[in-house]
């Protein structure tokens, strides 16, 4: 068990009549997401009544909560920040955090339908685009979008790139995108705006309740290349 | 006993009071776009308050009924027909066996809510029985369980309880506002000086690019002081967002659960219903207001059903 001193200075503000948001200065950074990872843990740790939901994000964590069991919020964030700050040591689930998972990515330009054109662009080859995305270890900063959509980063800025600027109407399961210094995974058909590199095998949501978000907040990834034949054996025993 | 799906609606759905506790994985809560009707509705066919209930858009679903059983229809007024005679809003109905129900205009605001005395059976997905990408469709049946006694024990038939008065109350509400109140969001301070007066002054209208994800409004174009970009945080029912089109959208029961557009307030809960059956072809204000007036209205206003 690894124990740090928190030294992050949380803010609270009010969102609305039904929510309020701790938050940290905005920057996107792996440091951040850690200590957002202690809070969320602590706050989930303290179960207060009438907390309906946890969203963790970038630089915030935001609590959902029932106007009818919550007569102070703003006191009891305030009370929660005090708790958190006088506990100074966090106990940090270290197994968890260096714990990395290994997906498979087929970078075949049938999936990977924006990589001729992205390859142009970016002045590198197809074969480097696909090293410098396999190189790096990506952190899961949030979730949203849709369900079980995470936002990893970062991208090497050799391979950064905005997004389309009229989304694709379709973009199939399991694509894996760029959008700027972020990379993800579509765990499910839908309209998208990121750039295509290719597409895992890997069911990314599964509607069993055991079973869900293949990801969470903080949680490392490592992409690795697999070819076509490769693909449609493990894509074969996802779906089973 | 059962009810049928005649002949599917546009955008018809099942709806209770959402789905919590998974927003950190990204899933939206979905739930009850205007909760007061839906609740009223279930009060007065003698459900539990948070019951499921079929939310229906214009033009709507038909049912048949398959045996007899009480309904009540609520929020919007489509001009309900049972068996082709026109039929009362915000009472319980009894309806007999065979008997159909249709929707003929959508006379006043948008959502409308069919509740049945019993429990619709549905299948539960993470603690509800809320819609998310799936819609009500012909031939779809649905079977109507009778509440075990102990929940019947406290949830007896309310009609004659509730008071006509509350249900006037509610209605007057929902329906005889053009004022919708709202709370500063984290972003409010980054609008012009210019935008926000004209948020507080100029009227708006919804789009009809409006749906269960969220309500685009129409009215003034509005501007941040400088152009920025913001990291993306938690959103909420409610969230007002400034659109780089220089238009806000409200996030409604399907949102996104994390968002990076400004965040300039949040309307609240007591007044969502308000926003959600506001036709395109009315005006209102927005107005600001504060934590402590939304959650006593609120409060009260739950009140009123027990």
């Amino acid at each position: 068990m690894t124990k740090i001193f928190s030294n992050f200075n949380w803010n609270v503000q009010t969102l609305g009549d039904h929510a309020i948001q701790f938050y940290l200065p905005p920057i996107m950074d792996p440091r951040v997401i850690g200590e957002i990872k202690n809070f969320n843990d602590f706050i989930v740790a303290a179960a207060a009544k009438g907390i309906k939901d946890i969203i963790p994000s970038y630089h915030s964590l935001t609590l959902i909560y029932d106007i009818e069991l919550m007569n102070t919020p703003l006191d009891l964030a305030n009370d929660l920040i005090e708790k958190y700050k006088n506990q100074r040591e966090i106990n940090l689930p270290n197994k968890e955090l260096n714990k990395i998972i290994d997906v498979p990515v087929c970078y075949d330009e049938i999936f990977g339908i924006d990589l001729i054109s992205m390859s142009s662009k970016l002045n590198l080859s197809i074969t480097e685009i696909i090293k410098i995305h396999t190189q790096n270890i990506y952190q899961v900063y949030c979730l949203g979008f849709m369900p079980g959509f995470a936002y990893m980063g970062d991208v090497n800025t050799k391979i950064q790139m905005a997004r389309h600027p009229q989304p694709r109407q379709n973009v199939s399961a399991g694509s894996v995108g760029i959008a700027g210094a972020q990379t993800g995974i579509y765990p499910m058909h839908s309209p998208g705006g990121w750039q295509i590199i290719g597409r895992t095998p890997l069911k990314i949501f599964d509607k069993d309740p055991k079973v869900l978000s293949k990801f969470k907040m903080g949680d490392q990834i490592k992409f690795y290349s697999i070819t076509r034949a490769e693909f449609e054996t493990l894509n074969q025993n996802e779906l089973k | 006993m059962s009810v049928q799906i005649v002949k599917q609606g546009i955008m018809d759905t099942l709806q209770d009071k959402g789905r919590y506790g998974f927003q950190h994985i990204g899933i939206p809560p979905c739930g009850y776009l205007d909760y007061l009707s839906a609740q009223l509705s279930n009060v007065i066919v003698g459900n539990p308050i948070d019951a499921p209930i079929f939310e229906l858009h214009f033009p709507a679903s038909s049912f048949i009924f398959k045996e007899d059983q009480t309904i009540c229809i609520s929020g919007a007024n489509f001009v309900p027909v049972l068996k082709d005679k026109s039929v009362a809003m915000n009472t319980a109905i009894h309806v007999c066996k065979n008997d159909t129900l249709h929707f003929m205009q959508p006379l006043l605001g948008k959502t409308c809510y069919l509740a049945i005395k019993g429990n619709i059976d549905s299948s539960l997905w993470l603690n509800s029985k809320s819609d998310f990408i799936a819609q009500i469709k012909t031939n779809d049946q649905f079977n109507i369980i009778a509440w075990d006694a102990d929940i019947n024990k406290n949830n007896t038939l309310v009609d004659q309880k509730l008071e006509s008065s509350i249900i006037d109350k509610v209605q007057k509400h929902i329906f005889n506002s053009n004022e919708i109140r709202f709370i500063p969001g984290p972003q409010w301070n980054d609008l012009s000086t210019e935008s926000i007066s004209n948020i507080l002054k100029q009227p708006f209208y919804t789009s009809l690019n409006s749906n269960r994800m969220g309500y685009q409004l129409k009215g003034p174009s509005l501007q941040l002081m400088e152009e920025k970009t913001y990291l993306s945080s938690a959103v909420t029912r409610g969230t007002m967002q400034l659109l780089p089109n220089g238009e806000l959208i409200v996030l409604m029961a399907n949102h996104q659960t994390i968002g990076g557009y400004a965040n300039i307030g949040q309307i609240i809960l007591v007044d969502l219903p308000k926003l959600v059956q506001h036709k395109s072809d009315t005006l209102f204000h927005l107005n600001l207001t504060n934590v402590a007036t939304a959650h006593s209205e609120y409060k009260q206003m739950q009140q009123w059903f027990s």
